[in-house]
């Protein structure tokens, strides 16, 4: 025992600190290729050309980029300009009611502003799929469905967000409300203590409120089937490129698929790439006072 | 002030709502001609199809318009639904759903269910029982009236096999190709854990048969099921064989081949991509033997159908303008089309004789098989799901009783399915089987008898349960007229009937006054 002592004391603080990095950096490198290895071998499929099917292999034998070219051959321009629309507009409208929600929660105390928090939290609860058929029947009689699913789609999104206020909330929490006064104060309204004060200090969460917005409908794909119901020209990505994956069609689409894939991936990993330091700070941010 | 117009926003808001619902669906029909018995006329129809024939569906719609001597004149949409989805989507929007679609036939009942088959007439029902092979009549058949118009006749299975690693010799028994792939480290793909649909081969090759009646409504209402049995226990150890194989994939998939399959069960539909992958390799014929105790079973398999289907509509009119249409599309010409662009193997008789149709090695393949195929007649629509499970509960088994077990649990669900009341009079003369129907009571008015031979045995006892559970309790304590047959102190505390000597016995049971009376005979 009492030589392991002094062999510690030998190495010294730098030394330990040395191994026990490189132990944990060789931990988080075996992890993310654990984490990395299925969208290395969607890459790599999306390029394979001797088959369309699935292998047993993950390296094609030839490369190419024919899954490319025939994927720009079907609806899959439509379908990704479909959910581009829907992510691009649900952003905008969504984070402008989310905001709004918090700020007024956050700053204005009125009548039964407890009792409305605690409704929007109990009806929270409940999972959204329960309304589905009830949403199918009410899309269908306004006409928003089928081909006209993509407003329908904007308008399931958009009408329940004002409940996802809980994050941003708690994050104008923690600006100090003397702030506010000091500028309602010097004359600010209501409005102006919104835009010139808060919201600038507020950065991180409004990032966070688009970036979860404009996410969320590239994978939905429950509610997006249902209200496209088989019609091409309502569909949005997941959708349409599930219709590839039947028994018959499974190994004529395979790599399209792939390709689908990667293509899809493109847009949100470019937003998430350039807001991805506010995301961290957004995330946790408002977590400190909820 | 402020909440006056606060007030008139929201109801400007509504209103601006309600604006996006000017659209109604395109259900009505425009200029149908004042001629009553005239067909004539255009018509906005949906059309469901699997992706892989689309384009050719829309051709072959212009064909039919530009052909056809009614005046009728089609304005197709068309829509790519999977031929196993189209029960699933039809049953969530009726009416938005496809009028006339291309469905698997195992949609069949469903589709009853829902009331989402329009009725042939007389007339477009003998053009199909003129012109298609009798099963394929038979699977649209639903008591002696036709729901639907076959497509094709190849919805079956055979063998697909890598000839590198499978000798021509050992394609004929299901334990040497087991060896083989062994031996080659190659793999035998069945999917036998997740689909009824193919482990059922082994079932139909000792000759266990699951018949069932569906009513009007698709409602099941009565079964003759086999697979619990001594012969389902003989498939069932077949099947263990290849499931307990350390070579066995449950899969069905033809690219299988190009992740180190030798041996694929699949249907015709994946000859072009085994073709692609295997080359002058693939090898196609009709599934092996098994031997189990010395015998051996040849297995079998389904062999289904393609189907259409009209949905009924509220326009007689354009109801009947439908009929024709599928009656074209289902016709030789249009099958034979199909056949050529997508290899769907023809169920019209005419189409059947054409020679490309009968060289291609995928229908020669399933013309091998087609002497052990049972044709899929009506089933139930949740049979599929109550009998995968054999799969896996025969794999997870360790022991003959493990797998009887599973058997029995297969028959007790299908039991429950048609609805199996009544009682049983369980006990040494059935083996302790509670779900056994021979010896059901038969009620009439609350009174329920049977009449049971006991043969000499140790212990010759029994009571009455209800069918499939033991909860209820009638038995010795119950019995009043015939107390000196019977032997109380040895029916013990589980109540039990034991009769003191052999014989047959007619037992009457009262349901109001619990009381039981026995005679012997």
């Amino acid at each position: 025992m009492k030589e392991k002592k002094t062999m510690k004391r030998h190495m010294g603080l730098r030394a330990t600190n040395a191994i026990s990095n490189s132990v944990i950096h060789v931990l988080l490198v075996i992890i993310s290729i654990i984490w990395l290895i299925p969208f290395v071998c969607i890459v790599l499929q999306s390029f394979r050309m001797e088959l369309t099917g699935q292998v047993g292999y993950v390296i094609p034998k030839q490369w190419g980029f024919g899954n490319y070219i025939s994927l720009f051959k079907t609806d899959f321009t439509r379908w990704y300009i479909n959910t581009f629309i829907i992510a691009l507009v649900n952003a905008a409208l969504q984070t402008v009611i989310v905001l709004c929600m918090s700020y007024t929660l956050s700053r204005f105390r009125f009548k039964m502003r407890g009792a409305l928090m605690r409704f929007m939290m109990i009806l929270g609860l409940f999972p959204g799929m329960l309304t589905m058929i009830i949403l199918y029947r009410v899309l269908k009689d306004l006409g928003l469905t089928e081909s006209n699913a993509v407003p329908g789609l904007i308008l399931v999104y958009v009408a329940s967000s004002g409940m996802g206020y809980y994050v941003s909330k708690g994050f104008f929490d923690t600006i100090p409300k003397s702030l506010d006064e000091a500028a309602r104060v010097d004359g600010a309204t209501r409005m102006q203590v919104l835009f010139k004060i808060i919201l600038p200090l507020a950065k991180p969460i409004v990032i966070y409120t688009i970036l979860t917005a404009f996410m969320a409908p590239w994978g939905d794909y429950v509610f997006a089937r249902y209200i496209s119901f088989n019609n091409p020209v309502g569909m949005n990505v997941a959708v349409g490129m599930y219709n590839w994956l039947t028994i018959d069609q499974i190994n004529k689409n395979y790599t399209m698929f792939c390709a689908g894939g990667v293509v899809v991936a493109i847009p949100v990993t470019i937003l998430f790439m350039c807001l991805q330091r506010y995301y961290v700070e957004g995330v946790t941010g408002g977590a400190v006072k909820g | 002030m402020k909440k006056i117009l606060a007030l008139l926003l929201a109801f400007a808001m509504l209103f601006s709502l309600a604006a996006c619902g000017t659209k109604t669906g395109g259900e009505t029909t425009d200029d149908t001609t004042s001629g009553d018995s005239s067909l004539a006329g255009t018509y906005d129809i949906k059309v469901w199809v699997a992706d892989a024939i689309t384009d050719l569906t829309q051709k072959q719609i212009d064909d039919f318009n530009n052909t056809n001597t009614d005046g009728i004149k089609f304005n197709a949409t068309i829509q790519a639904v999977g031929e196993n989805d189209i029960a699933t989507q039809l049953i969530t929007d009726v009416e938005a759903a496809g009028d006339i679609f291309i469905f698997a036939q195992d949609q069949f009942a469903r589709l009853i269910q829902a009331g989402a088959l329009a009725k042939l007439g007389q007339g477009a029902a003998q053009t199909v029982k003129d012109n298609n092979i009798p099963e394929s009549v038979a699977a649209v058949t639903l008591n002696d009236e036709l729901y639907g118009y076959p497509v094709t006749a190849d919805n079956g299975y055979f063998m697909y096999y890598d000839k590198s690693v499978i000798p021509e010799e050992d394609v004929d028994s299901l334990e040497k190709l087991i060896e083989d792939c062994e031996g080659a480290g190659k793999y035998f793909s069945m999917e036998l854990q997740t689909s009824a649909w193919y482990l059922a081969s082994f079932f139909f090759a000792t000759g266990c048969v699951s018949e069932w009646t569906i009513d009007d409504d698709g409602m099941a209402t009565a079964l003759n099921d086999t697979f619990d049995s001594p012969e389902g226990l003989i498939a069932a150890k077949g099947m263990k064989k290849l499931l307990d194989s350390p070579a066995h994939v449950s899969s069905s998939n033809a690219s299988d081949f190009a992740s180190g399959s030798a041996v694929l069960v699949c249907g015709t539909w994946a000859y072009d991509d085994v073709k692609a992958i295997l080359g002058d390799n693939l090898g196609a014929t009709d599934l092996p033997s098994f031997n189990v105790d010395g015998t051996d079973y040849h297995m079998g398999s389904f062999n289904g159908f393609k189907l259409m289907g009209v949905k009924p509509q509220t326009d007689a009119t354009k109801q009947a303008a439908l009929h024709k249409l599928a009656q074209y599309l289902t016709g030789e010409q249009c099958q034979l089309e199909r056949f050529a662009e997508r290899s769907w193997g023809p169920s019209n008789t005419v189409a059947q004789q054409n020679p490309d149709v009968a060289a291609n090695a995928g229908q020669i393949a399933i013309n091998l098989q087609a002497p052990y195929a049972t044709p899929q007649g009506q089933i139930s629509g949740a049979w599929w799901n109550i009998a995968k499970v054999i799969g896996d509960e025969v794999k997870d088994a360790t022991d003959e009783a493990g797998i009887q077990a599973a058997l029995d649990n297969y028959r007790d669900k299908c039991n429950a399915l048609i609805g199996v009341g009544g009682f049983v009079f369980v006990g040494a003369w059935n083996g302790w089987d509670n779900a056994d129907m021979t010896h059901k009571l038969t009620e009439e008015n609350g009174v329920y008898t049977i009449t049971i031979d006991v043969e000499e045995s140790d212990y010759m006892g029994g009571r009455i349960v209800t069918a499939t559970n033991w909860d209820t309790d009638h038995g010795a304590a119950q019995v009043t007229t015939g107390a000196d047959l019977i032997d109380v102190e040895a029916g013990g505390g589980d109540n039990n009937i034991v009769f003191k000597e052999a014989g047959n016995y007619t037992v009457t049971w009262t349901e109001a006054t619990n009381v039981i009376e026995i005679v012997k005979n």
